[in-house]
C-alpha cells in the first residue's frame, strides 16, 4: 500500500520566478523508512511541509499528493491531524504546556477524546517512551533529548500512520541524537509506521533507512537504496557525497571494487580485507609536536567556580595554556562544564578560586573596554542573540557605532568582512530570515568587526550541514593565519578532529587530557572519529577520512 | 516535616476545604471557634512546612499577632468596662484588648491558612479547576505558565551574549545602559515572534483549532474523595446551621456577650473542630497506618 504518492509537483513561494520544488515524483510505501538530505536550503522543508495540508506554505503549486490513494487536500483535517505526524526542529519551540502529561494530552485533546481515552493513550505512550518517571514534571526541567522525545510522544499519542520529522536532531548533542534516532527507529520497526526525515546528521542514519533522496535545488537527484545513491553521488562529484558515512567516502576514495561498506563495523571488515597482507609505511603516521615557541594567550589557574553557593562545583581545579595562534578544540560530553569554562574565560562568571589571565594580565584588573575591544570576541551559541537591526548591513554597521572611526572607514571595515564571509548577497536581508549557517556567519562577522585577537566559539557547528561546516573551517582557518587565536567548545568530533591543532577532553569539570588532535584521538578507543573507529587496528594515528585514503592508497 | 496525604486528594476537595475554613475563619468571632481554627491552622502548617514552618510562624507571625492585640486599644476606645485612662484622657477598655487580641488571632490564623493553601494548591490544581469552569482558560494559563518562564530565561542568554560583545546592562554609564537594556528588550521582542511561529506550527498540525476541544486531566474523583466530599458537606452543613442560630458569634461592644454553652453548641463546636482537623487527621492517620505496616515487615 502506497503511503504517499507525489505526481509532478512544483511548487514556488509568492512573488519568487524561481520554484522551491520542480517536477517532483515519488511514491512511499507504507511501512518504509525515508530520508531526505540536502544541503540547506535546497528545499527539503519545503517538501516535507507539503506532506500535511496545515503547514504547507502559501504559494503557488501544481501537481498531485495522494495520501493512501486519495487526493491529500480532500483528506479531512481531524484525519490529517491524527494521521500525519510532523516533529519540527527546535525541541523548545513545539512545546507548549507547561507540564510533561499536559503535553502528551495536547494533540488528543484537540481531537475531542474523552477523559478516559486519553488517559489510555497517555499512559500507553508514556511506557513506550520511558516518559514514566519524568510524567509529572515541568518542562522547564526537562533536558533538549528529552524535550524531544516528549514532542515525538505527544505526537504518537494521536496514532499516526505517517510520521514527518524536520532535522529532529539538529539542537541536540550526539548522544541524545542518537538516542533519538533509536527511537525512531524502534517506531518504524516495531511498529510499522512509516516515517519520512531530514536530516544532516548522516552517520547514524544511513545505516537504519530503506531509502534515500538526495535533493537539490528543488529537484531529486537520486532516489535509491543508501549504497547506489552514495555511488551515483560520487561519480557526480557532488558536494552532497560529503555527507554519506565515512565507511562510503573511504570506499569511493580508495575505489575498490568490492561491496561498498556503509556502517563503521562494515568499513573495518573492509579495510582489514584490503589491506591484508600489506605492510604499513612509517612515513605517514608521523606526529607534529605542539609548538611551545609561541607566547600563552589564555591561561586559566586553578580555577573553581560554581553557580549558587548550595550548588555544586561546576569547574574543578581547571587549569589551561592556550598558545597564540592556536586552534584549541575543548570536547567532551553534556553538562560537563565545557561552556561554563568558556565563559569564565571570557570574564562573563568570575570563578571563586583560582586566575584567569589573558595575555599575561589578569581579567578581573580589566575594563570592559579593554576586555571586548580588539581582544576577546565570542560567538554565542545560538547567534540569533547578537542580532538588533532590521537588516544585516545594519546589524554589521551597529557594532562599530562605539568606534570613533569616521564613515569611510567603517564602511570600508564592513566591506572587507562582508567580503571574507561571503555575506554580498545577503546584506539587505532580515538576520532572522537567513538559514542557520548564514546566521552563523553573520554573526561571526559582527565579531570580527571588533577585530579579536582570541575568538571563543561556542559549539559553531550546531545544526549546520556539512557544506556550510567547511566553510566556517576554511574562514577559522584564514583567521588562524592572520594570528587569532580560537578555542572552541563542540560535541562535533569529525570537526575537531579534521581543523583543530589541538584537542583537550573535558570531563568533570575539568580537563583530562590535552594533546595535538592526531595523538588525542589516536589515544582514545570510543571518543574518537569515525575514520579512526574504521581503521585504527591498522594504523592508530588516522584521524579524518582523508588520512585513511591516503593510508590505503600508499600501501596500494 | 511529612508528606501531606491532604494534597494528594481531588483539587475540588482541596479547594472547597481552604474555601470553607478561610471563610469560616473570618466571620465566626467566637472564642471557641478562633480558637479551633487558630489550632488547625498552626498544627497544619507545622506539618506541610516543618521546621521552615516553625520558625516562620514564630519569627514573623508571633511579633504581628502582638502588635495588631497592642493597636486596637490604644485607638480603639468604646465599651463599658473602662480599666484606666491614657495621659491624653482617652479610656482604655477591657472589651476593646479582647477585641484588638481576637481580631490579631483572626488575622494570623487567615495567613496560615493561605500559607497552607499556597503549598497544596498547585499551579496545575487551580488551573484544572478553572478549566472546568472555562475550557479555553486552562489552556491559557498552562501557556502562561510554559512561556513566561522560558522568556525570562531568554531574555538571560541575550544578555550574556550582548555581554560578550559589551553590550550589557552592567556595561557603560548611564545613558549606555539603558540603550543596552532597550537593545536586549527589542531582541527579546523578536526572538519571540520568530519563534512564536514554530510553535504556532506545532498547535496547528496538532489540530489546535477543530471544534470540539476537551481538556484532559490527570486528577481522577474516586471514592476516597466521595467519602471525604460527603463527610465534609456534612460538618460544613452544621456549622451553617450553628451559624444561623448565633451560636458561632460573639459581641464585644458595648459589653462581651456569648450565647449560652449548650449540648448544641458543643456539638457545632466537635464538628467545626474536626472540619478543621481534616487534613491533619488524614495525615496522623496515613502515618499510624503506615508504621502499623512497617511493624509487619
Amino acid at each position: 500500500m502506497e503511503a504517499y504518492r507525489i505526481e509532478d509537483l512544483s511548487f514556488s513561494y509568492p512573488e519568487s520566478s524561481k520554484k522551491a520544488l520542480s517536477n517532483i515524483n515519488l511514491s512511499i510505501d507504507s511501512g518504509e523508512f525515508i530520508i531526505i538530505c540536502g544541503k540547506s536550503g535546497s528545499g527539503k522543508s519545503t517538501l516535507l511541509k507539503q506532506f500535511k495540508t496545515i503547514l504547507t506554505p502559501h504559494g503557488k503549486s501544481e501537481g498531485e499528493i495522494y495520501f493512501y490513494g486519495q487526493p491529500l487536500s480532500e483528506v479531512k483535517s481531524s484525519k490529517q491531524v491524527s494521521e500525519i505526524g510532523y516533529v519540527l526542529q527546535s525541541p523548545d519551540n513545539q512545546i507548549v504546556t507547561d507540564k510533561v502529561w499536559h503535553e502528551l494530552a495536547f494533540g488528543l485533546e484537540s481531537l475531542g477524546y474523552d477523559n478516559s481515552t486519553i488517559r489510555l493513550r497517555v499512559a500507553e505512550m508514556a511506557s513506550f517512551f520511558g516518559i514514566h518517571t519524568w510524567f509529572h514534571k515541568k518542562v522547564t526541567e526537562l533536558s533538549g533529548g528529552q524535550k524531544q522525545i516528549l514532542n515525538l510522544a505527544g505526537i504518537m499519542a494521536m496514532q499516526p500512520k505517517v510520521l514527518i520529522l524536520d532535522e529532529p536532531t539538529s539542537q541536540l548533542d550526539p548522544i541524545a541524537a542518537l538516542d533519538f534516532l533509536e527511537t525512531i527507529k524502534k517506531i518504524n520497526r516495531e511498529l510499522g509506521i512509516t516515517i519520512i526525515m531530514s536530516e544532516h546528521r548522516l552517520e547514524e542514519i544511513i545505516p537504519m533507512a530503506d531509502r534515500l533522496i538526495v535533493i537539490d535545488e528543488g529537484m531529486i537527484i537520486a532516489n535509491d537504496l543508501p549504497q547506489v545513491v552514495g555511488d551515483k553521488l560520487s561519480k557526480m562529484k557532488h558536494p552532497m557525497f560529503s555527507a554519506m558515512t565515512s565507511a562510503m567516502q573511504i570506499y569511493k576514495g580508495v575505489e575498490d571494487d568490492k561491496n561498498c561498506p556503509i556502517t563503521i563495523k562494515e568499513g573495518r571488515k573492509w579495510i582489514s580485507k584490503f589491506m591484508d597482507g600489506k605492510t604499513i609505511k612509517e612515513e605517514l603516521c608521523i606526529v607534529e609536536n605542539l609548538n611551545k615557541s609561541r607566547n600563552i594567550a589564555i591561561k586559566l589557574k586553578d580555577i573553581w567556580f560554581r553557580y549558587e553557593r548550595n550548588m555544586p562545583d561546576t569547574i574543578k581545579d581547571l587549569s589551561l595554556e592556550v598558545r597564540e595562534g592556536e586552534f584549541y578544540c575543548i570536547v567532551g560530553g553534556n553538562g560537563t562544564g565545557k561552556t561554563t569554562a568558556l565563559s569564565i574565560i571570557s570574564g562573563i562568571n568570575i570563578p571563586y578560586r583560582g586566575k584567569v589571565l589573558i595575555n599575561g594580565k589578569d581579567i578581573r584588573k580589566m575594563s570592559t573596554k579593554e576586555l571586548f575591544k580588539n581582544n576577546l570576541g565570542i560567538l554565542p551559541q545560538n547567534p540569533q542573540n547578537l542580532f538588533v537591526k532590521k537588516t544585516v548591513e545594519l546589524d554589521l554597521y551597529e557594532i562599530l557605532s562605539d568606534t570613533k572611526l569616521n564613515k569611510e572607514e567603517k564602511s570600508y571595515k564592513v566591506k572587507k568582512i562582508v567580503e571574507i564571509m561571503e555575506l554580498n548577497n545577503l546584506l539587505d536581508m532580515h538576520p532572522y530570515d537567513l538559514s542557520g549557517g548564514e546566521q552563523q556567519r553573520a554573526a561571526l562577522a559582527k565579531v570580527l568587526l571588533l577585530e579579536p585577537k582570541i575568538l571563543l566559539l561556542d559549539e559553531p557547528t550546531k545544526g549546520l550541514d556539512n557544506f556550510f561546516k567547511e566553510k566556517l573551517a576554511e574562514i577559522l582557518k584564514s583567521l588562524i593565519r592572520q594570528g587569532v587565536t580560537i578555542v572552541m567548545v563542540s560535541h562535533d568530533i569529525e570537526f575537531c578532529g579534521k581543523y583543530a591543532d589541538v584537542c583537550a577532553m573535558f570531563f568533570d569539570g575539568s580537563i583530562i587530557t590535552v594533546n595535538n588532535t592526531r595523538e588525542f584521538f589516536s589515544g582514545n578507543s570510543f571518543y574518537t572519529t569515525s575514520a579512526n573507529r574504521i581503521a585504527r587496528h591498522i594504523c592508530r594515528e588516522v584521524v579524518t577520512i582523508e588520512d585513511v585514503i591516503k593510508l590505503c592508497r600508499k600501501n596500494d | 516535616m511529612m508528606r501531606d496525604s491532604f494534597s494528594t486528594f481531588h483539587p475540588i476537595i482541596n479547594f472547597t476545604y481552604f474555601i470553607a475554613v478561610i471563610v469560616f475563619s473570618m466571620f465566626f468571632m467566637h472564642p471557641a471557634f478562633q480558637g479551633i481554627a487558630f489550632i488547625s491552622a498552626f498544627t497544619y502548617s507545622l506539618m506541610i512546612k516543618g521546621k521552615s514552618g516553625l520558625k516562620f510562624n514564630i519569627l514573623y507571625m508571633l511579633p504581628m499577632l502582638l502588635f495588631m492585640a497592642m493597636i486596637n486599644p490604644a485607638f480603639n476606645h468604646a465599651g463599658v468596662t473602662i480599666l484606666f485612662y491614657l495621659k491624653s484622657g482617652n479610656p482604655i477598655t477591657f472589651e476593646s484588648i479582647i477585641y484588638g487580641i481576637s481580631a490579631a488571632f483572626m488575622f494570623i490564623t487567615v495567613i496560615l491558612w493561605f500559607s497552607c493553601y499556597n503549598s497544596v494548591m498547585t499551579s496545575d490544581k487551580f488551573i484544572y479547576l478553572f478549566g472546568r469552569v472555562i475550557p479555553a482558560l486552562s489552556l491559557i494559563f498552562s501557556m502562561v505558565l510554559r512561556f513566561v518562564p522560558r522568556y525570562i530565561e531568554q531574555i538571560k542568554v541575550i544578555s550574556n551574549a550582548q555581554k560578550c560583545i559589551g553590550r550589557d546592562i552592567s556595561q557603560g554609564n548611564i545613558i549606555k545602559r539603558a540603550k543596552n537594556g532597550i537593545k536586549i528588550l527589542s531582541i527579546m521582542a523578536t526572538w519571540a515572534l520568530e519563534n512564536a511561529i514554530e510553535t504556532a506550527d506545532s498547535m496547528k498540525s496538532r489540530g489546535y483549532g477543530l471544534p470540539g476541544r476537551t481538556s484532559f486531566s490527570i486528577f481522577r474523583f474516586d471514592n476516597r474523595d466521595k467519602v471525604i466530599f460527603g463527610v465534609m458537606i456534612g460538618l460544613i452543613g452544621i456549622v451553617l446551621v450553628g451559624a444561623a442560630m448565633g451560636q458561632n458569634t460573639i459581641r464585644f461592644f458595648p459589653s462581651i456577650k456569648i450565647v449560652n454553652i449548650t449540648v448544641f453548641s458543643v456539638l457545632i463546636y466537635i464538628s467545626y473542630f474536626i472540619l478543621c482537623m481534616i487534613p491533619v487527621i488524614i495525615n496522623i492517620q496515613e502515618a499510624i497506618k503506615w508504621k502499623h505496616i512497617e511493624s509487619r515487615i
